[in-house]
């Protein structure tokens, strides 16, 4: 059954790479990460730990945030408010007054910075000492209440936390509140911050790539000597609606969503990720299937892959088995420039969809013999008809999305 | 209605529940009838610096053995899941990869986490056992219940604070009319936590008291813990495999305020607009609508602002419409109190009866609603309910049930 195209006709970003999608796409096309120094200074992180992060540099988010209002809010907020309405702006919609508009964001985290202020001062000062303030932007879905207060959108306003799978997930939502009546305008999106109590914690779970002797800390998606992730941070937003009323005003289109799939590997660990990839592989391919689509038809892998020792593993052996040992199309890799969190992988997806170019990871260096996908080599790819966006998440959570240029 | 006819009907075949009554199903029945709350002193973490000193916490002596490595949100889900999926009989072995699991939760394994802090910034990095925060994260139980469950197929949790529960079910409404899914196991888990308590209290919002809704001297709201988990399936699905529906989920709807991050609208405009499309999406009438399950916090504004909302919607009718608070019982389960009221609300449908709230304050006139207090309301011609949560940032969710035999 085709269900009616629902297209993404504006993005909004910020993140490690700056403002915009002009200086996202630069920096997926250097291939290189982008990467800050994270604060170490309160003495959180132990000796040898990952001292890099995905953050956002100073930016000026006024155009779209003005102090006043930006004042009171936690950075997820802000960085949610500012990409909404930068999203909105990229669409050219010339009003939302009187639309029904639904806001559906994913957050990993949610407020962490407002919530260690929080916790600290409960358990530091006392409760007595607790500020309304930071409770009412510490819960997780601040931001996507902030992003309704600022578009005025009545719709649904559902914060979806599904960690890795989360920014798919909500792109799904969103689609299908567009698609299925509920909303005429959907702005969905992903947003998190990372801070240095995180970034620790993390850190001793062995997230986050540390350096070694024979490597720096940079991700290595799929490479023999990857050791953990880029933990990124920012906002990516996009607007969706139906493609007959986005070409009726005469929108500029992105790109068209056509499937999404969800699944779940039951035996992933609490904070890792699984073995299923047979189950992972049947799950998408029906999910292709009802949706109409021939995975043969996928001309590029938009892959989740972040360096993530055993959620590369997965993923590999998970596209492995949905295309029955077939060569894998071109296979892009854009956590290992954007880091994961922070909404950056959704916006490298919609770029990709308009044929943004991918440059060499530079950190590739040494192939893993037992995934058999390697990253791209920066050669110029065509432009994609139809990619497939990965998403695995540590502890199990799994969603595909299939992204096609209009 | 048009457009229910449009989509497979979606029953519920299995309820499951942890509340501070104890722990499953019969034990939250029994509490509900009884009318006398569970709100009061509580030890789950030393509260004599809060503000206020009441909650309603969770027997945890009487539960299962502790699985390892769960957080208590997570416990406390994984067994409302294992009581709902062996109600409902489904045997998921057969179906893992067409289930799933919808989930709310608005603090997932904060308690955990603030142990964990605490230890960290007055004893040092070492002295923080890392075991404390592996389920920290707001998806915590709803993953832990799908491993549990050994479930493949779509998992979401959904983090929209009092409503995110009540949007699970609907997401998994949805999620079984398309046929993306042909078992949902739905519902929300949260544990009491230090976090939530002094961050209401700094709010102002909760009460020394336990909480007495749409009361003339309310002052706030109690806090509470617990999970509610329902099994949803398609009619022709449940009735093929011999299975005895306990009610039709008929319906469900989200808006938002989009007025104010922590006050509701004043006239309820969000709400009764979830409410109406709630309606229009089960295709039901609101004149079919026989008891009300109201979010019914006990705060001043929000228990006037839903009172609006239900005149907005039922008109000259409200005021003949029994209207409940399941909160003024077991107290605000926040991420996971519209699941554990969509329990109460189909317990209700099925029992044909409404349960009370205690009887323990005066009426307020001006809110024009016909109270349940003192003892349940028998109600032999039920046909249908609505369970309406409304969170903190305008979100709004609206589940609407059916009686099985009334539709």
């Amino acid at each position: 059954m085709t269900a009616e195209p629902i297209a993404i006709t504006g993005l909004g970003t910020v993140g490690p790479h700056g403002i915009g999608a002009g200086s996202l796409a630069s920096a997926l096309a250097s291939g290189r990460p982008l990467a800050s120094t994270i604060d170490r200074s309160a003495g959180y992180h132990a000796v040898g730990s990952s001292r890099l992060a995905g953050l956002v540099p100073k930016v000026d988010l006024s155009p779209w945030l003005p102090a006043a209002e930006a004042r009171r809010l936690s950075m997820p907020s802000r960085y949610a408010v500012a990409a909404g309405r930068m999203s909105v702006e990229d669409a050219r919609l010339p009003s939302l007054e009187g639309r029904n508009v639904a806001i559906i964001l994913a957050t990993a985290f949610g407020a962490l910075l407002f919530t260690e202020k929080l916790v600290r001062q409960i358990l530091d000062e006392g409760p007595e000492s607790a500020q309304p303030f930071y409770f009412s932007e510490c819960v997780a879905n601040a931001a996507a209440a902030r992003v309704a207060l600022a578009l005025g959108a009545h719709g649904a306003n559902v914060t979806i936390t599904e960690r890795e799978a989360g920014p798919l997930l909500a792109l799904a939502r969103g689609v299908r509140e567009v698609r299925e009546g509920r909303a005429e305008i959907a702005i969905v999106g992903a947003v998190d911050e990372m801070t240095p109590l995180v970034h620790a914690l993390l850190d001793r779970f062995r997230g986050p790539a540390r350096a070694s002797r024979d490597h720096d800390e940079a991700p290595r998606p799929f490479e023999a000597r990857r050791d953990g992730v880029l933990a990124g941070e920012g906002a990516s937003v996009v607007v969706l609606e139906r493609e007959s009323e986005a070409k009726a005003r005469g929108a500029r289109l992105l790109a068209r969503v056509t499937a999404s799939v969800a699944a779940f590997d039951a035996t992933a660990p609490v904070v890792d990720w699984g073995s299923g990839a047979g189950p992972l592989a049947r799950a998408l391919h029906g999910g292709l299937s009802r949706a109409g689509h021939d995975i043969a038809s996928i001309d590029l892998i938009v892959s989740g892959a972040s360096g993530a020792r055993r959620g590369d593993r997965l993923e590999a052996h998970t596209l492995a088995a949905a295309w029955t040992g077939a060569p894998l199309p071109p296979v892009v890799v854009p956590k290992a420039v954007v880091g994961e969190y922070g909404g950056g992988f959704l916006a490298s997806a919609v770029l990709a969809a308009g044929g943004a170019a991918f440059g060499k990871i530079a950190a590739y260096e040494v192939s893993d013999p037992e995934l058999h996908v390697a990253p791209h080599d920066g050669r110029p790819l065509p432009a994609p008809s139809r990619l497939l966006a990965t998403s695995l998440a540590a502890g199990g959570a799994a969603a595909w999305a299939v992204l096609e240029r209009p | 209605m048009p457009r229910a006819e449009q989509h497979p009907a979606i029953v519920v075949t299995g309820l499951g529940a942890v509340t501070p009554y104890g722990w499953g199903v019969d034990r939250l029945w029994e509490g509900l009838r009884r009318g006398v709350t569970a709100i009061g002193p509580f030890s789950r973490f030393d509260n004599a610096r809060h503000r206020t000193h009441v909650a309603a916490e969770v027997p945890l002596a009487e539960g299962p053995e502790p699985p390892p490595r769960l957080s208590l949100a997570d416990r406390f889900a994984v067994a409302a899941a294992h009581e709902a999926v062996s109600r409902a009989g489904v045997d998921l072995s057969v179906c893992a990869e067409r289930t799933g699991v919808f989930f709310g939760s608005s603090a997932g394994g904060m308690l955990e986490g603030e142990w964990f802090f605490d230890a960290h910034i007055h004893r040092g990095a070492r002295h923080a056992k890392q075991g404390l925060v592996v389920s920290q994260q707001f998806n915590g139980p709803g993953d832990a219940v799908a491993r549990a469950l050994k479930v493949g197929g779509h998992v979401e949790t959904i983090s929209s604070a009092c409503a995110s529960s009540a949007m699970a079910i609907g997401a998994a409404l949805q999620g079984l009319r398309r046929g993306d899914v042909d078992v949902a196991i739905a519902g929300g888990s949260d544990a009491l936590c230090q976090l939530t308590y002094a961050g209401f209290n700094a709010l102002r919002s909760v009460d020394e008291t336990p909480s007495r809704p749409f009361r003339k001297d309310r002052l706030g709201l109690s806090l509470g813990e617990g999970a509610g988990v329902l099994v949803l399936e398609r009619a022709t699905d449940a009735a093929a495999r011999g299975a005895t529906p306990v009610a039709i989920l008929a319906g469900e709807a989200s808006t938002c305020d989009a007025h104010h991050m922590t006050a509701p609208h004043p006239e309820g405009i969000g709400a009764s607009s979830a409410i109406r499309i709630a309606l229009a999406d089960a295709g039901l009438d609101a004149s079919f609508v026989d008891f009300v399950n109201a979010h019914g916090t006990g705060t001043p504004l929000n228990d006037a602002s839903e009172a609006a909302a239900l005149h907005a919607v039922f008109g000259a009718r409200t005021g003949s419409i029994p209207v409940t608070s399941t909160k003024a019982l077991i107290g605000h389960l926040l991420g996971s109190a519209g699941a554990i009221e969509a329990v109460a609300t189909v317990l209700c449908l099925a029992r044909r009866e409404v349960h009370p709230m205690p009887d323990d304050g005066a009426i307020e006139p001006e809110l024009g609603l016909d109270l349940v207090l003192g003892a349940p309301r028998s109600l032999p011609d039920v046909r249908a309910a609505i369970s309406t949560s409304l969170a903190f940032g305008g979100a709004n969710a609206v589940v609407v049930f059916s009686r099985v035999d009334a539709a």
